[in-house]
């Protein structure tokens, strides 16, 4: 039990103690049977994992929005300018940002499939609002440490293209079609090296939970010194997998007016471009968890701080690839996820495999 | 910036150098110098460039010199200089040129053209009005303090020394040795003297020619430029009724 879900739970208990003797005061007998109702462990513990839900998504969308900050600071940097300027240092930006799509019109197209299509999003959404829960900020601050986080995790980013191919079909939209079948090639064939380096990271470790796999790295040594190339497989792939420039394909402005998203409109594309910034910061956070020792380090400051720290250096590098590079082409991406990559993942794992069998670790 | 021909081989897909890391180092390189000094864009409102005094902005007019020869109208390529009546004190009414900055475009040929100087470009760029109206300047608004440097000169070569191939000199803006000059036909003059009276530069004198009229018995005068003094602007070209005068250009 984490120290925030004890405090919390306090709390819910006083609180819902309080509502308990508001209704009894009320002198009812089916308001007092409800009040105690309220105050048993079920009732609790339900309310408690809401309100540490609701903070942590609340935590990780503030700093998801910091990562539209930092990529609208550094790339104006990288390409000689000063990025966005609106408000103190440039942080209102989001916000006017935010309003502005909110205050936009919901616009269904008249033969898209209606259904689909508002599901779809929702369904994008909801798969990244549920990576959040599970990459914790430390060992104090997280939503669920089950024994298989990682493969957990893992599974629900893989849910991703299929909402997305989804998303795209059913806008009866030539655009939307060819960006989710992009989307669909290159996740699928980019998450297979993705998912072999994590492999390796479990060998080593012998651990599927995100708290293990730290806390073996605190122990010993940051994966990325043994596995570095597995972590250069992992950070291309992630790039990839968040379909960030070079790797956005799905989303090709030139081509594609907005790839799959493109029929979208209101708060429902806001969401969808926040939540590429989710996924990159889900797939920094792993990063981070996996090589870099997730919270890791010195005590003078929050492991929380620790691990944001790490996680923005990461998105750094991000950054960088993006203001380095240009768009590569369909068939270069497939041939370097299936050609350079998986070989590269496979090298990494066979590593993984020989420290472990030879005792190194 | 070297820029190569570059062919992309099969090998290329085994170097990545020249693909990743080049375009790495230089981005990186970039941000490095734009956060260590500062980034190349100004905050517009805030910050703004220096520029020179021969900068060419808006033109503007010392009409003190102006002597109406509508050269800067006729030099104009967008057509936004038109002459239009001004009362002066001394000289009474003229023309004077009245700029459409809505459709100026800065070139500063105007003030190239001008023989007195007294068109010049200025420094002032912000011009931005409410209404079309406000931007058309009447002579008056168009007035600018003068500087040294806001006037356009330029130096000229012939075209005919070069051509010889021998020394080649080079001109100032209106020398009066090299100009063009106004040539007459003598026998289509009929003495109206026209031109004398357009003159802007009153460089023209009607001159008796020796002739007398046989039927008023009258002396027949003839118009006499004076080099010195013409700019050129063919305005007695434009008002001669029997096209007798013509421009005899330098080469």
């Amino acid at each position: 039990m984490s120290n925030l879900y004890i405090e919390l739970t306090n709390f819910t208990e006083w609180l819902l103690g309080l509502v308990a003797a508001l209704l009894d005061w009320t002198k009812l007998g089916f308001l007092s049977d409800f009040g105690e109702w309220l105050q048993t462990a079920p009732v609790v513990d339900f309310v408690s994992t809401l309100l540490v839900a609701v903070i942590f998504l609340i935590t990780a969308m503030m700093f998801g929005l910091c990562f539209i900050w930092q990529e609208r600071k550094f790339l104006g940097r990288f390409m000689d300018r000063r990025g966005t300027q609106v408000g103190f240092l440039g942080f209102f930006q989001n916000f006017a940002d935010g309003i502005k799509v909110i205050l936009k019109e919901h616009i269904v197209p008249k033969d898209s499939d209606h259904r689909l299509f508002e599901m779809a999003i929702f369904a994008y959404l909801a798969s990244t609002f549920m990576l959040f829960g599970c990459i914790p900020f430390s060992d104090n601050f997280y939503v669920i440490d089950v024994d298989l986080a990682v493969l957990l995790g893992v599974a629900i980013f893989a849910f991703g293209p299929f909402s997305i191919l989804i998303g795209g079909w059913s806008s009866n939209n030539k655009f939307t079609l060819i960006g989710g079948m992009r989307a669909a090639a290159q996740l699928i064939a980019l998450e297979i090296p993705l998912l072999l380096c994590i492999v390796s990271v479990v060998v080593i470790t012998g651990d599927l939970s995100f708290v293990g796999i730290v806390t073996w790295q605190e122990e010993n040594i940051w994966l990325i010194v043994p596995l570095c190339i597995g972590a250069l497989t992992f950070f291309i792939a992630a790039v990839g997998e968040s379909e960030r420039i070079p790797f956005d394909l799905p989303e090709a402005e030139a081509e594609l007016v907005e790839g799959w998203a493109t029929e979208y409109g209101d708060v429902r594309w806001g969401l969808q471009m926040a939540s590429d910034y989710f996924r990159a910061y889900i797939l920094c956070g792993l990063f981070t968890m996996l090589f870099l020792g997730g919270w890791a380090g010195p005590e003078f400051i929050w492991a929380e701080a620790w691990y944001l720290t790490k996680v923005f250096i990461v998105f750094f590098f991000f950054i960088w690839v993006r203001a380095a590079t240009v768009r590569i082409r369909t068939d270069q991406i497939l041939k370097l996820g299936w050609r350079r990559l998986l070989p590269m993942a496979v090298i990494n794992l066979l590593i993984a495999v020989a420290l472990k069998v030879t005792g190194v670790f | 910036m070297r820029i190569e021909e570059r062919r992309y081989t099969k090998a290329d897909h085994f170097r990545p150098t020249g693909y990743i890391l080049k375009s790495l180092q230089t981005t990186f390189k970039g941000a490095i110098r734009a956060t260590k000094h500062r980034p190349c864009t100004i905050l517009y409102p805030w910050e703004r460039l220096l520029y020179p005094d021969n900068y060419r902005g808006r033109p503007g007019i010392v009409l003190e010199r102006c002597i109406g020869c509508a050269r800067c109208a006729k030099e104009c390529p967008n057509k936004c200089i038109e002459m239009v009546d001004f009362q002066d004190a001394e000289k009474g009414k003229v023309k004077r040129p009245q700029v459409n900055l809505g459709r100026c475009m800065m070139c500063g040929n105007c003030a190239e053209a001008c023989p007195t100087n007294a068109m010049i470009v200025t420094p002032e760029y912000e011009l931005s009005s409410y209404s079309r109206a406000g931007l058309i300047f009447d002579p008056v608004r168009l007035q600018h303090p003068y500087k040294p440097g806001y006037e356009v000169n330029y130096k000229f070569a012939l075209l005919s020394e070069i051509a010889a191939g021998g020394e080649v000199k080079t001109y100032a803006k209106n020398d009066p040795n090299v100009h063009d000059t106004i040539v007459l036909d003598g026998s289509k003059c009929i003495s109206c003297s026209r031109c004398a009276k357009t003159c802007p530069a009153n460089a023209i004198e009607m001159a008796d020619t020796g002739e007398v009229n046989p039927k008023t018995k009258k002396p027949i005068k003839h118009p006499k430029f004076d080099n010195a003094k013409c700019v050129v602007c063919e305005q007695c070209v434009e008002v001669c009724p029997k096209s007798c005068l013509s421009v005899k250009e330098v080469l």
